[in-house]
């Protein structure tokens, strides 16, 4: 219980920050930035849900990211659905793929299923910048309309703003729910340990599945939601470098809190922005593959020196402090 | 162009593709074995071959001293990965592992991108640019050279691991590597000479390719995934990986003349893909365990 | 089954089941009475936990019948077996080691409930009224084995005698008519088997069926009504304490280890 309160408090201030954030900053631009950190962190939650809780080793959180995206956006684009319509139809269609392709691949276990879905995201990316007509090829995805939903028109950062930070705390919510449930326990459980799991009548393979579709189709909400922010895609937006990212976030974080990969997506976002302003001069060019030349050294930075990531050390942090408080008191 | 010589033709880079792609899959492999590490920066490896070789030529080197530069800058990074990188681990996992190379992968390439631009870059043929034909298909020497060289490695290879004490120990520590740490073999120094090896084969792969196919920071990935792709379709054996590698490149060969060329790199992981799972489909009785 | 009698709940009919050629269980018969205690005994290698495996679905049986309550389970996999009501512990623990003790317990109501993955994420109220549900059952089955007052420690801080018993608690918040115990008393020390005695006595006076897998002689004399002794994958006796410790195979069988 008392774990519990702790958790609601910390959720507070966050939420309270994100609030009046908006209204403290001057002009758009840590608005426009925060957003992108939304995005992320919705993506990163799910990815280190997938790894660490459920134990299933998927690499593919880009590959619906941006089949999320693209899926909305063509149909946006040519004005076959409206906007919010094509929001659900992508997730109803990356639900369906997820379960198609996770049907056989989540019986793979560590290394294979990572390289299988390793091979998916590269397989997505060639094929969304081969099959041009469709999706804009390499060159990317135009012409995609600004999102409306019933006569209200999203514009502008500061609606994106809200609009992201809602589904990335959805999320979270959600998460936060399962995993205090029979379904979480479940998931912990077949990952600690699988013949235990299914002598408690876990279907395995089935809660397996089940997660895996759920993380897919958040990763589509976000894509989708991306797009329409972006107004634009391209393939390369979610490929290697996009994984990479991912995965720093999940280290610098840490997995095993479900805030760790929010606070994960916080610093990685802004490390970035601070390598594009003050580095603009040094570096020649700025593409997302400079900047994982910074995040691959910090994974293999925090792996060897602070295993846990953030999360970890602020948890240790909290713990020292309370037995000190608890020693004086 | 008749269908014969078109077919002799496909089947001709075919082969090509399929003999570096064996090469580099054995890299994967002898990584794999002897550290348990799924090494992604062994495709970073043969990009840095071609690229440090073309490096070092441009800088005024003549191509054999390039190329020698190149092989042991290759290794030494390589060698730098292991110690620096997968060593210091604390709690190695699958996981962690697989972070860490791909962190480094990216790395890798992000460098060369800032050092070298994002152009392509050719090394010139090492026996001129004549081209042999039979049967209305053309060869370049350089083609015949990577096929030579390719198998010239994989045949020392051979003899290397089951003709030598060295190679034996090295095996043996593959399979259990318990038993060979009580043998007073020292595991830590096979690790490195692992990194070593698969950084030096990987090198030189990419310098005796880069004439036919160019090279650029960003062929890392998909070609090394390639040889990955043959490494678990056979098995992690030197013999399932060469023919894996092979029946590989042959696929390539001919989808890419035959069906698509922009669709030929989706072939090879979508046969990884369908691999994988065929692996995991068991038969009555074999249901769990 | 009609032919049977009503008093049989697990019926095992020439179970067989080979790895890579060496055969685990040849062609092992038995059968275990409603609302006894059971008792599988061997030594080392001789298929025990084999057994088990192949009653609860883990590996299916190469030929042969299991009937639970009638009804067929040979070959069903293992959550299906579990949901069937047959619930068990392993020899090596296998806790869910990222939960706390209670967690545990939780996990085994798993399968007498079922809000589904949304209703648990959207916290719906029938879902929470659920969780309530199952953390007081959760409870009442660590009362049971007497670990309440652990219930919200890590399983890594309790000692093995505790988590053998969490294991128990686990296997009985699943409200199963069948346990099977796969060597309990393992490793623990006088006082705690004593402890662990008392419990079964008192779970089968709850009406439960209790089959023990177990290598501690006096323990499985003293509580079992019915032993069955497996030796090399082949039953050699089956009969009462007494007529199994004169039975010359089993003396053979055990040569030189005290009865």
């Amino acid at each position: 219980m008392n774990s519990k309160h702790r958790f609601s408090l910390l959720w507070v201030v966050f939420i309270v920050g994100l609030a009046v954030l908006p209204f403290v900053t001057p002009g758009t631009y840590v608005i426009g930035v925060m957003c992108f950190v939304a995005f992320y962190a919705t993506l990163a939650c799910g990815m280190a849900v997938l790894l660490e809780q459920a134990g299933i080793f998927s690499l593919a959180a880009p590959t619906f990211f941006g089949l999320g995206a693209y899926v909305a956006g063509i149909l946006a684009a040519r004005e076959i659905l409206p906007p919010w319509a094509g929001i659900i139809f992508a997730a109803l269609v990356v639900a369906a793929i997820a379960y198609i392709i996770g049907a056989p691949l989540l019986r793979l276990r560590g290394y294979y299923l990572a390289c299988a879905t390793f091979g998916l995201l590269f397989i997505v990316e060639i094929a969304l910048a081969q099959s041009g007509e469709i999706t804009g090829g390499h060159d990317g995805l135009m012409g995609i309309p600004p999102l409306s939903v019933v006569g209200f028109t999203l514009r502008g950062d500061f609606h994106y703003y809200f609009v992201s930070w809602v589904l990335c705390l959805g999320c979270l919510w959600f998460f936060f729910n399962m995993m205090n449930s029979r379904v979480g326990r479940a998931i912990k459980a077949l990952h600690d340990s699988e013949v235990a799991a299914s002598s408690v009548a876990i279907n395995v393979p089935r809660f397996k599945l089940k997660v895996f579709v759920l993380t897919a189709v958040m990763a589509s909400f976000a894509g989708s939601l991306y797009c329409f922010y972006l107004q634009f895609t391209t393939p390369s937006m979610f490929g290697f470098p996009l994984l990479v990212e991912l995965l720093t976030m999940i280290v610098i974080g840490g997995a095993t809190t479900l805030y760790g990969p929010v606070l994960g997506s916080v610093v990685l976002i802004w490390l970035r922005e601070a390598i594009h302003v003050y580095l603009k001069g040094i570096l020649p060019k700025l593409t997302a593959e400079v900047d994982a030349v910074f995040f691959g050294v910090l994974i293999v930075a925090i792996l060897i020196f602070m295993p846990e990531g953030l999360a970890g050390g602020l948890d240790r942090l909290a713990h020292f402090g309370r037995r000190l408080l608890g020693k004086s008191a | 162009m008749t269908l014969l010589s078109e077919t002799v033709q496909y089947a001709i880079s075919g082969i090509t593709a399929g003999s570096i792609y064996a090469v580099i899959g054995i890299c994967w492999s002898v990584v794999y074995l002897i550290t348990k590490v799924l090494n992604f920066t062994t495709g970073e490896f043969v990009m840095l071959g071609g690229m440090l070789t073309w490096a070092f030529h441009t800088m005024g080197f003549g191509l054999p001293s390039s190329v020698l530069f190149a092989v042991a800058c290759t290794i030494a990074i390589s060698m730098l990965l292991e110690r620096l990188v997968i060593r210091p681990i604390r709690f190695p996992t699958e996981m962690t592992y697989m972070m860490l190379t791909i962190a480094s992968a990216s790395v890798i390439k992000g460098l060369v991108l800032l050092q070298w631009g994002s152009e392509s870059r050719r090394i010139e043929p090492f026996f001129g640019s004549g081209v042999i034909h039979f049967f209305g298909a053309g060869v370049t020497p350089q083609v015949l050279c990577v096929v030579a060289i390719m198998t010239l490695i994989t045949l020392g290879l051979h003899l290397f691991l089951n003709h030598t004490l060295f190679g034996t120990a090295l095996r043996a520590s593959a399979i259990n590597q318990t038993g060979a740490k009580l043998m007073g073999i020292d595991i830590g120094r096979f690790r490195l000479f692992c990194f070593g090896l698969a950084g030096g084969l990987g090198a030189v792969t990419g310098i005796v390719t880069a004439p036919i196919t160019f090279t650029g920071y960003e062929i890392g990935l998909l070609t090394g995934l390639k040889g990955l792709v043959a490494a678990i379709a056979g098995g992690w054996s030197m013999t399932g990986t060469v023919a894996a590698a092979l029946a590989l490149g042959l696929l390539e060969g001919f989808g890419a003349g035959f069906v698509s060329s922009g669709l030929k790199d989706v072939l090879a992981l979508i046969v990884m893909i369908l691999f994988l799972i065929l692996q995991t489909i068991s038969f009555p009785g074999l249901r769990r365990r | 089954m009609a032919s049977q009698p009503d008093s049989v709940l697990l019926d095992v009919q020439n179970v067989s089941r080979s790895f890579a050629g060496i055969r685990a269980l040849n062609l092992v018969s038995f059968s275990v009475k409603r609302k006894k205690i059971t008792a599988v005994i061997g030594p080392n290698g001789a298929g025990k936990s084999t057994l088990i495996n192949v009653i609860t679905g883990v590996y299916i049986p190469d030929s042969g019948g299991i009937h639970f309550g009638g009804s067929d389970i040979a070959g069903l996999p293992a959550h299906i077996v579990a949901s069937k009501g047959i619930a068990r512990t392993f020899q090596l623990e296998e806790l869910f080691s990222s939960m706390t003790v209670i967690e545990n317990a939780m996990t085994g109501c798993h399968g007498k409930t079922g809000s589904g993955m949304l209703a648990c994420g959207f916290a719906l109220p029938s879902a929470r009224r659920e969780e309530k549900r199952i953390r007081e059952e959760a409870m009442e089955c660590l009362a049971m084995v007497g670990l309440e007052e652990k219930a919200l420690e890590p399983i890594s801080r309790l000692p093995l005698g505790e988590r053998k018993l969490v294991g128990i608690a686990r296997a009985l918040s699943m409200k199963p008519g069948f346990l099977m115990l796969d060597e309990p008393a393992g490793g623990l020390a006088g006082h705690e088997v004593e402890r662990l005695v008392k419990l079964i006595h008192r779970l089968i006076e709850q009406g439960l069926t209790i089959l023990l897998v177990e290598h501690n002689m006096p323990f499985v004399m003293s509580l079992s009504e019915k032993i069955v002794v497996l030796d090399a994958g082949v039953k050699i006796a089956e009969g009462t304490p007494e007529e199994v410790k004169n039975d010359e195979r089993v003396i053979k069988a055990y040569l030189g280890q005290e009865l």
